[in-house]
């Protein structure tokens, strides 16, 4: 009985679906807006979070040696080093990988090359390059070494912590998230007003069925229910056809939008391949609660026995 | 069968439709319903139906007291009681045999039983040959019988019956008389509310005459003359 009564059930939400069908298709649109909207949110946050990190992971301090300064004398403050615990890695740099580095960066200058070709000694000296387990923890790491006096034997520390493009990728993703954040929160508006408005448009078509079932005494669940599955049905749909669409829009432009994320190494497809059943079911609840809530809110007063 | 004691009702807008009425009717009666317009007897049929709560005083059908009854119990309640009304409540787009089917649908009954059910019904009601039609291809007294029909759908013990016969004409008026009359032969208990001074006084049943929300006669074998 409770399997009939849910293909009854099913039956009914299905037609109210349909003799609606032009509102039905106006509430998919706006749920595909909102789910443009929300997919775009998650790929902004994405795409900057993907940019910080990977600037971060460029993040590192350099300590130059004199070539006065003997390799013991370097290799005994690297044991020191090596019990800073914020330091993940601390890495020696012999004068002469230094000096092959320094040729293969400057491969292409002639002039940096046959001014190396003159020079009969290698002017360079050890550098120890350090790298800690995160960001935050370079200020700790520069008071150590300042504890340590490796400032006074090193002859130059470089810590470039891209602090100034960090800020940068900061603040303009900042702005946009907000921007998108509001257009969302405003099509989630949009979204349950239409689908308020569908729904309770639905009872008032079907006001006559109701009264009816309510006079031969069905039960109020099985009045209720085909407006609550109706406004599951527009959440399903919506779904269905963004995610269509965007995957058919991504298969032809993918790369044409891959290439404004060229610098950053970012590969939409890729990301969205990879995520799409997280994404895809974030997305689907949310636009399902909205859909029964508003069902909800719309059946409220009308549907009392 | 229906009891009520002491029922008043008095609507929101400080309307007193019904006041302390008593009545006993016992099952398997015919009962007619008469009085003049506004008196209160759609009142009385839509509380008996749970549609309206009494502000007053206790209703008790075939044992059960639906004066307090809970929301989630009114479906209960209304397969128990068939009622018709003046504007048949058909659907439309439904034919014969659907809208009577519709009831036992709308109440989780199955495809089969459902079969076995409304030919029956309809065959009660002289509708089989219609079965396939829809309401706009029937006379009045034809569209009258389908909704009598599906109110006998679940099979009642009481059938309240609400100026049936407002909409038709004196010969389909006699006919959805006499299948009153034969559903009541059944055993059901049947309520017939009406203003046909002619179908009440043919009947020679037990009549209860409204006035004013309060009961004016109630008689066995009574005939209509306020
Ligand atoms: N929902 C309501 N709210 C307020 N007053 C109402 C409501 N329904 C009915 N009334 C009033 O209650 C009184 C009784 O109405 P009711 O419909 O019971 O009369 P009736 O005897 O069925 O009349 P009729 O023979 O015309 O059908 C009338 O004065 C009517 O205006
Ligand atoms: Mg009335």
């Amino acid at each position: 009985m409770l399997f009939l009564s849910s293909r009854r059930i099913l039956t009914f939400s299905w037609q109210h679906f349909w003799r609606n069908i032009w509102l039905s298709l106006v509430t998919i649109t706006i749920i595909v807006l909102t789910l443009f909207s929300l997919t775009t949110l998650i790929l902004v946050n994405a795409i900057a979070d993907y940019a910080v990190n990977s600037v971060k992971d460029t993040v590192d301090v350099s300590l130059y040696f004199d070539n006065a300064i003997s390799e013991e004398a370097i290799k005994t403050l690297k044991q020191e080093l090596d019990k800073i615990e914020e330091l993940k890695e601390v890495q020696y740099i012999t004068p002469e990988e230094a000096l092959e580095q320094f040729k293969e960066t400057h491969k292409d200058d002639a002039d940096i090359q046959s001014a190396l070709a003159e020079l009969d000694k290698n002017p360079l000296g050890g550098t120890l390059v350090l790298s800690a387990h995160a960001i935050e923890q370079y200020p700790a790491v520069m008071e150590k070494l300042k504890e340590l006096k490796a400032d006074s034997l090193a002859e130059k520390i470089d810590y470039n912590d891209h602090q100034k493009l960090i800020e940068r990728i900061n603040n303009f993703t900042a702005k946009l998230r907000t921007f998108v954040l509001a257009l969302s929160l405003v099509f989630i508006l949009v979204a349950i007003l239409t689908v308020f408005n569908t729904i309770r448009m639905g009872i008032y078509i079907h006001r006559t069925e109701i009264g009816i079932m309510r006079l031969v005494g069905a039960s109020n669940w099985f009045i209720r229910l085909p407006f609550v599955i109706e406004g599951l049905l527009y959440a399903v749909f919506g779904c269905l056809v963004f995610w269509l669409v965007l995957a058919i829009a991504l298969h032809f432009t993918g790369d044409w939008v891959n290439s404004f994320l060229a610098g950053i190494n970012f590969d939409i497809r890729a990301y969205l391949n990879k995520n799409v059943l997280n994404i895809l079911g974030f997305e689907f609840i949310i636009v399902a609660v909205i859909n029964m809530i508003s069902a909800a809110f719309a059946m409220g007063k009308h549907l009392k026995v | 069968m229906i009891e009520l004691r002491n029922v008043s009702k008095t609507y929101p807008n400080g309307t007193e439709a019904v006041k302390r009425v008593t009545v006993h009717i016992k099952p398997g009666e015919f009962v007619s319903l008469v009085g003049r317009s506004g008196t209160g007897k759609t009142t009385l049929v839509k509380m008996l139906v749970a549609e309206e709560k009494p502000t007053e005083g206790r209703i008790i059908l075939g044992g059960w007291d639906i004066t307090r009854i809970r929301t989630a119990d009114i479906p209960m309640l209304r397969r128990q009681i068939g009622v018709v009304f003046q504007d048949f409540k058909l659907l439309p787009r439904k034919t014969v045999y659907e809208n009577v089917a519709f009831a036992l649908e709308v109440a989780g009954y199955g495809k089969k039983h459902i079969k076995d059910v409304v030919p029956q019904i309809l065959a009660l009601v002289g509708l089989e040959p219609k079965a396939k039609e829809f309401p706009d291809e029937l006379s009045g007294g034809q569209q009258q019988r389908v909704s009598i029909a599906r109110a006998l759908a679940h099979r009642p013990k009481i059938l309240i019956a609400d100026e049936p016969t407002g909409n038709l004409d004196s010969i389909n008026t006699r006919e959805i008389v006499d299948l009153l009359l034969k559903i009541n032969s059944f055993k059901t208990t049947v309520m017939l509310v009406t203003h046909n001074r002619e179908v009440v006084n043919s009947l020679r049943k037990r009549v209860i005459a409204m006035e004013d929300g309060k009961i004016a006669y109630d008689e066995e074998k009574g005939r209509y003359v306020l």
